[in-house]
């Protein structure tokens, strides 16, 4: 204990005073006030922990600085939102989704004829691969542009994002425009789809340089294949029937269910991500961040493109929305009466969407990576990789597979948090940036690769931004002057920033981070 | 090191074929257009006062490009906090004009002063954060600027989100009535740094600089006090994006935040990463490239440009890591030979003459 408090007595007098300097700030406020603003902090908090947890799980095992989670927060809260608010559109996304991905589950077969036949061995295979890439690519498109899909109209306000967003808070279903085959008949539709996926999965197939001559093709990637193949036939076949079950069932469980298609589709633009487009790049890593950067550009102009510039709600569910009689609760027991969207606690008004269940998602959610990280085999590798991964590889593990689930664990992470901050910030395509920068600097502040620094990093950026918001109100009396100081809102994100440089500048590996050996 | 009897101008000629260029291309779009000689001297004629307008935002572009490949490129430092030189001088300079209207050769000094200061404060952080701390410092350190810059405590200084509009400069440059005067001026500027920079990266101390790039510890090892020649790296950067701001707060009509940005240091990084990273030249080409590139998208696609700007920033990175200059003198021998190759196919009298 004593050679401890020694070594790290820096960080040991920093949080002395930041705990001194929140003891201060909670002296100049109610009690009820107090409540809510630390409350608030760590609902912030915890959306920003699901972000920097990401980055610091991809930072820690791949050196990867990815500035792309930001917009995978953002698109992670689209997704959740089509789900929630247009299921008709989520339900008929699905089936060419299905297709597209069931080519790509046949790659083994794919190695299997490319090195049965030698044809790795061609000449201009390169050329070869790419071509039929990019004939895979175009067959996409031709047959997608002409693929029915009922969507929102952006030019059209009465069918915009907006309206629909408003109609689904003011509890009024939309009757589904049903999307026909008109253009195409389904069957050339479907199998177009399926051959131009099965064009570009062995395009990539063929791409790589693999020098293996005995691959082994598996039972199991044709059960995949024909069980992705028949679910999408299924869907499309009971689509009606499908989207009124979306529409019926309680708000509550298509929470639910917008929430985990938007963790999936993280986890899977994240596995994509990485093995297409950080893979190459491993031995240069400042190339990485400058990829993940125009990821980014890209993302943010995909949301423009689809959901539009203007900003929409996504409407909370009917658990938390509840108003009128018996409301705001007073106590737990009328909260599950009436489900009520407020309650009184310690004499504060509290909303229970946001300050309540964020949090405690958030502190679940920490909890649950913790018991990955600590207790299963591949937390386990994760951690040996974070500590070197070439060991690891020398000890005959897979860093490479661990490396993608890592990434895509982390994408999903984003992904969830957008999701869960969507419908009490709501949506818009700057959301992802402002987050960035907040996670960002919960990572620097709590060391760059510590998960626990993480957390405690987005727990500190989320209490001062709401403490400055709370003295925005209030107003700092500067002592031994008449001068009451109010920082405007512009000034809460520069404080974090600030405290983030001059945490920093005094600990440079962050507060609970690695010291380098210098 | 090479041997320097190849004379200066021998050794530089394509900048000054550059400069003739440039300084010729608005005679000539003038002349296309209609109108004489003398009528574009008295900067009429619409049409070559847009490319000198053009000219002039390329110029800045590859000033500010140039000081980030020095940093980014020759010495190294991935810095995110490189728009907020260029915004302090621009702000700088918007508002000394305006608000305070100091005389001009005040606010050149003041200019200078920011520079400096703004290195000595990069500088301090440097020694004590390295690789991908410095990274996050340095954008904090900017985006707190950018903050500062949008609030609404200082719109009477800054007009914060809309941007400080109205500046008042001096008749002897204004680049309304003056614009060929400034075009020169902006071009002379520009061409002077890339020889100041080249000449830099030749002496002794460039050559460090480049040692730091490579592997800093063993710099260190060999006796170098490298944060030293950091500093000397941040003065001359920081110094030259100032210039950068300081003519753009000169020539656009208003000063926007976005200049102080992260998306403008991505925008840098992305000149840098087109052109070649670690090549001058490359700065230049790729501040042309980007510009016009932006232009012509924005013009024929829209408000999704920035769409296709990240998708070249994708391919770069994946593709062409070295960019076109890098790439170029990397193939340069290849693609000789691939060239003669083809054209032999193309003519084959040639090769029986040979």
């Amino acid at each position: 204990m004593k050679t401890y408090l020694k070594k790290n007595s820096t960080t040991v007098i920093i949080f002395i005073i930041i705990a001194v300097v929140f003891f201060i700030a909670a002296q100049g406020m109610e009690t009820s006030q107090f409540v809510i603003t630390i409350l608030r902090g760590f609902s912030t908090g915890s959306v920003t922990f699901l972000v920097a947890a990401g980055f610091s799980l991809i930072f820690g095992l791949l050196n990867v600085l990815n500035l792309a989670l930001g917009a995978l927060y953002m698109i992670g809260a689209y997704i959740g939102w089509t789900v929630y608010v247009r299921p008709d559109t989520f339900i008929d996304v699905l089936t060419p989704l299905l297709i597209i991905l069931s080519g790509f589950t046949l790659r083994d077969v794919w190695s299997f004829i490319i090195t049965r036949f030698r044809l790795n061995r061609v000449k201009h295979k390169k050329w070869i691969s790419w071509g039929l890439i990019l004939m895979g690519l175009v067959l996409l498109t031709l047959i997608m542009a002409r693929y029915p899909i009922a969507i929102w109209d952006l030019d059209n306000y009465p069918q915009s994002p907006i309206t629909y967003s408003f109609m689904a808070d003011q509890g009024m279903r939309l009757t589904p425009i049903e999307a026909t085959f008109e253009e195409i008949s389904p069957v050339i539709a479907l199998l177009g789809l399926l051959i131009g996926s099965c064009l570009l999965a062995f395009g990539i197939a063929n791409n790589k340089n693999s020098t293996s001559s005995n691959v082994k093709v598996n039972w199991k990637s044709f059960v995949l294949f024909a069980g992705l193949g028949l679910t999408a036939v299924l869907i499309l076949i009971f689509n009606p029937q499908l989207t009124n079950f979306l529409l019926i069932i309680s708000t509550n469980w298509l929470f639910v269910i917008a929430i985990m298609v938007a963790v999936l589709t993280g986890l899977g633009l994240g596995a994509l991500l990485e093995s297409t487009l950080i893979r190459p790049l491993y031995n240069r890593p400042i190339y990485q961040l400058m990829l993940t950067i125009g990821i980014a550009t890209i993302g943010i102009e995909i949301v423009q493109a689809v959901w539009g510039r203007p900003e929409f709600v996504w409407p909370k569910p009917a658990i938390f929305r509840g108003t009128g009689e018996g409301c705001p609760a007073t106590s737990l027991v009328d909260l599950w009466e009436y489900n009520c969207s407020t309650i009184f606690m310690l004499g504060g008004r509290v909303r229970v969407y946001d300050e309540i269940f964020i949090p405690i998602v958030g502190i679940f959610v920490l909890v649950l990576v913790w018991i990955i990280l600590k207790r299963t085999r591949i937390g386990m590798v994760i951690r040996a990789g974070v500590q070197d991964s070439q060991m690891v590889e020398a000890l005959g593990i897979n860093v490479r597979r661990v490396f993608t689930q890592v990434f895509s664990l982390g994408v999903g992470l984003a992904a969830f948090g957008g999701a869960l901050a969507a419908p009490s910030v709501g949506l818009s395509t700057t959301m992802g940036e402002r987050l960035l920068l907040s996670a960002l600097i919960a990572l620097a502040i709590g060391g760059l690769g510590s998960y626990p620094g993480a957390a405690l990093g987005s727990l500190l950026v989320g209490l001062t931004q709401q403490f400055l918001i709370r003295y925005g109100q209030i107003g700092i009396p500067i002592p031994f002057t008449d001068i009451v100081f109010k920082p405007s809102p512009p000034i809460v994100p520069a404080s974090t920033v600030f405290l983030m440089v001059m945490i920093l500048l005094i600990l440079p590996c962050g507060l609970l981070g690695k010291k380098e050996n210098s | 090191m090479m041997k320097n009897n190849v004379s200066f101008f021998r050794k530089n000629y394509g900048i000054f074929v550059f400069l003739l260029v440039m300084l010729v291309l608005p005679f000539v779009f003038g002349l296309f257009e209609g109108s004489t000689i003398g009528m574009i001297w008295r900067n009429q004629g619409s049409v070559s006062r847009f490319i000198q307008g053009l000219g002039i935002e390329i110029f800045i572009l590859a000033l500010f490009a140039l000081s980030y490949d020095l940093l980014f490129g020759i010495t190294g430092l991935l810095s995110f906090g490189h728009s907020m030189f260029y915004a302090v001088a621009a702000y700088g300079t918007g508002i000394a004009l305006k608000t305070l209207s100091f005389p001009f050769w005040a606010v050149i000094l003041l200019v200078c002063v920011t520079a400096v200061i703004q290195a000595l404060l990069f500088s301090l952080v440097l020694p004590r954060v390295k690789g991908i701390i410095f990274t996050l410092v340095s954008l904090g350190l900017a985006s707190m600027f950018h903050i500062i810059v949008r609030s609404s405590d200082l719109i009477s200084l800054t007009g914060a989100d809309v941007g400080l509009q109205g500046v008042i400069v001096p008749a002897f440059i204004n680049p309304a009535s003056q614009r060929l005067r400034f075009f020169s001026f902006a071009l002379l500027l520009l061409v002077v740094v890339y020889l100041f920079y080249k000449q830099f990266i030749d002496s002794p101390t460039g050559r460090v600089c480049i040692a730091i790039r490579e592997n800093e510890d063993r710099a260190k090892m060999l006796g170098y006090n490298t944060s030293h020649y950091k500093f000397i790296v941040m003065l001359i950067s920081s110094f030259t994006a100032s210039i950068a701001g300081f003519l753009h707060a000169l020539y656009q009509p208003i000063i926007s935040p976005s200049v102080a940005d992260i998306g403008f240091t991505v925008t840098g990084l992305l000149i840098v990463l087109i052109g070649g990273v670690g090549t001058l030249n490359g700065a230049i080409i790729g501040a042309f490239i980007l510009r016009l590139l932006d232009f012509y998208l924005r013009r024929f696609i829209g408000q999704s440009a920035s769409f296709i700007t990240g998708a070249i920033y994708v391919v770069f990175v994946l593709f062409v890591p070295f960019g076109i200059v890098g790439t170029w003198r990397m193939k340069r021998n290849d693609i000789k030979q691939g060239w003669a190759r083809f054209s032999s196919m193309l003519n084959p009298k040639k090769v029986e003459l040979d």
